[in-house]
């Protein structure tokens, strides 16, 4: 485990030295939470005239008066922002930090130390997951007290902050960004190319937009049951795609198969 | 003297390939062992297997008083490897590059960063020691990486083609290193393809392809392929007397060229007076009589060449 942490150092002190990544990926999240909020609030004050006539609306936004229903559209649309902010964030860091490595050519003599690979592929997949799920859950937070603070009524506060959407975050959430970071090692055996293997993690947001697109329409109602259950198969997704990827990050694996 | 590295029918195979070939070779304690042989004979194959990166198919090891495959961790601490890349962080400094593989040696901070200043001062890196490797010249990342594997004071070091690509300067410079190595009482496992090097640093020599095909001390290799040989320079022209020499028991493969005789001898020491004898008894003049020295490249052409 000591070694682990030797890696997340090392990984964490990279990361403070790259100052694009770093800006793209930590500082995102809360200028984009922020610009959520600042939306939220002016939903509440100017949309007065809004028209949602024919459009499909989730059961329970029927017969909100068209600020609160602007509020709560706007509120539910960004609170998904904190599904996919663990997506995107360990994709980015844990490509960086493994496939950024197999181009750079020095994981080989990592492996020559007396480090046991399960000790790197954790330093790394922590390097990745730890910050990105302290920025997520901390922009959640922010986003949570936005929503206290301007929603104009008890109902669109109640209608964001579902215990659906908090078992979310707090549960699928990493599983997601763990998901996210086990495929980005699958993907470094063959990729040499960080941004080819984030490109092809991506495809983890088409069941959260998938989730998204269904609540607005009416369609899913997330529920502390089915946040539950999504995090029931999104367990057993991580558990496979951690098998998967820890056989592949083998130190003979990676010597001998990673092209 | 102990063996620092042996190996009985060592064999890596990759999807019924065969890289390494029933390899058995001992290598004595603080000496250098030049492993040579074409690109893809299987040397960083072999190495890799001996520094405990990837396991052999067959076959079994000692390196460094481990068994390889036993404690394959414990192994890898023992050794220090300098792999083909210099595989350095280049936004990290020279120092967090060191200080990094220091701890992953599980060296205790202290005695890391003191082992750090102390190769970086050694290998003439400490004026640049805060600036990112990523600056460097591949002379100074190669002094870079040879001393990540030396921090933790391995006794048996692997080191792959230490001065490729390098300068006249710095591959002096690396060369001079290796030495200071082994008069510390390391032994030192070579890979290179310069083979004035190799017959410069080496105290005995592998060459490989796929499998041993000779090993021995240069001089070794030398004589038995090529068998101990004397140059007479005479005055005149040489070929005159050809069929003198060649009517000595001990002498065989006599050539003339200009003024220059070649012969194999058998046991110069011993016969080279009764050579030069014969000859001047037939009236010649004689100039110079030198040994007749092949060098590593023409054994290395002749056995590589053979199985090429």
């Amino acid at each position: 485990m000591k070694k682990a942490l030797i890696v997340l150092d090392k990984e964490w002190l990279e990361l403070r030295l790259q100052r694009g990544l770093l800006l793209a990926t930590l500082f995102l999240p809360p200028v984009m939470t922020a610009f959520a909020v600042v939306v939220f609030y002016a939903a509440g004050k100017f949309s007065a005239n809004v028209n949602t006539a024919g459009a499909p609306l989730p059961p329970e936004f029927a017969g909100l008066p068209p600020l609160e229903l602007a509020q709560a559209l706007v509120g539910r649309q960004f609170s998904v922002l904190f599904l996919l902010l663990p997506i995107f964030i360990p994709s980015v860091l844990a490509s960086y930090a493994i496939v950024g490595e197999k181009r750079e050519r020095t994981l080989e003599p990592v492996l020559a130390t007396p480090i046991r690979t399960w000790e790197l592929l954790l330093g790394k997949m922590l390097a990745s997951l730890i910050p990105a799920l302290a920025i997520t859950l901390g922009a959640a937070a922010l986003f949570v007290i936005g929503i206290f603070a301007f929603a104009i009524t008890d109902r669109v506060r109640e209608l964001i902050v579902t215990p659906g959407w908090v078992l979310a975050v707090i549960v699928d959430t990493p599983l997601l960004a763990l998901i996210g970071v086990a495929l980005i090692v699958v993907l470094s055996s063959r990729v040499n190319d960080p941004r080819t293997a984030q490109q092809f993690s991506a495809v983890l947001v088409v069941p959260v937009l998938a989730l998204l697109f269904g609540q607005l329409a009416g369609v899913i109602v997330l529920g502390p049951a089915l946040a539950l259950g999504i995090g029931v198969i999104l367990a057993m997704a991580a558990a496979g795609a951690l098998w998967v990827a820890t056989r592949l990050f083998q130190r003979e694996v990676i010597l001998t198969r990673w092209r | 003297m102990a063996h620092a590295i042996e190996t009985h029918g060592l064999t890596r195979k990759f999807d019924g390939r065969v890289a390494v070939d029933g390899l058995s070779l001992t290598i004595e304690a603080g000496t250098v062992f030049g492993f040579l042989g074409p690109n893809g004979a299987g040397k960083t194959t072999t190495v890799r297997m001996l520094a405990a990166l990837i396991s052999p198919t067959d076959g079994d090891a000692i390196v460094a008083g481990h068994t390889l495959g036993v404690d394959d961790t414990a192994l890898r601490g023992s050794v220090g490897i300098l792999t083909e890349q210099p595989g350095l962080y280049d936004r990290l400094s020279a120092r967090q590059n060191l200080r990094y593989f220091a701890r992953l040696y599980d060296l205790d901070p202290a005695r890391a960063d003191a082992q750090v200043d102390r190769y970086l001062h050694l290998l003439e890196l400490w004026d640049r020691r805060d600036e990112p490797v990523g600056t460097f010249s591949k002379g100074m990342r190669q002094k870079l990486a040879i001393a990540r594997a030396l921090l933790h004071e391995p006794g048996v070091v692997f080191l792959d083609e230490p001065t490729a690509a390098l300068d006249p300067e710095a591959a002096r410079t690396v060369r001079d290193f290796v030495k200071g190595l082994k008069a510390e009482g390391r032994t030192i496992f070579l890979t290179t393809h310069n083979l004035p090097e190799a017959d410069e640093l080496c105290d005995s020599i592998g060459i490989f392809q796929r499998r041993l095909l000779r090993m021995g001390s240069p001089s070794e290799l030398r004589a038995g392929l090529f068998g101990a040989g004397t140059i007479v320079r005479v005055v005149g022209d040489a070929a005159r007397y050809v069929p003198v020499a060649k009517a000595l028991p001990f002498v065989h493969e006599v050539h003339a060229d200009g003024d220059t005789l070649t012969m194999q001898v058998d046991d110069p020491d011993l016969r080279n007076p009764d050579l030069v004898d014969a000859l001047r008894g037939a009236g010649a003049r004689i100039r110079y009589v030198e040994r007749l020295q092949h060098s590593l490249e023409d054994v290395y052409l002749r056995l590589v060449g053979g199985h090429a």
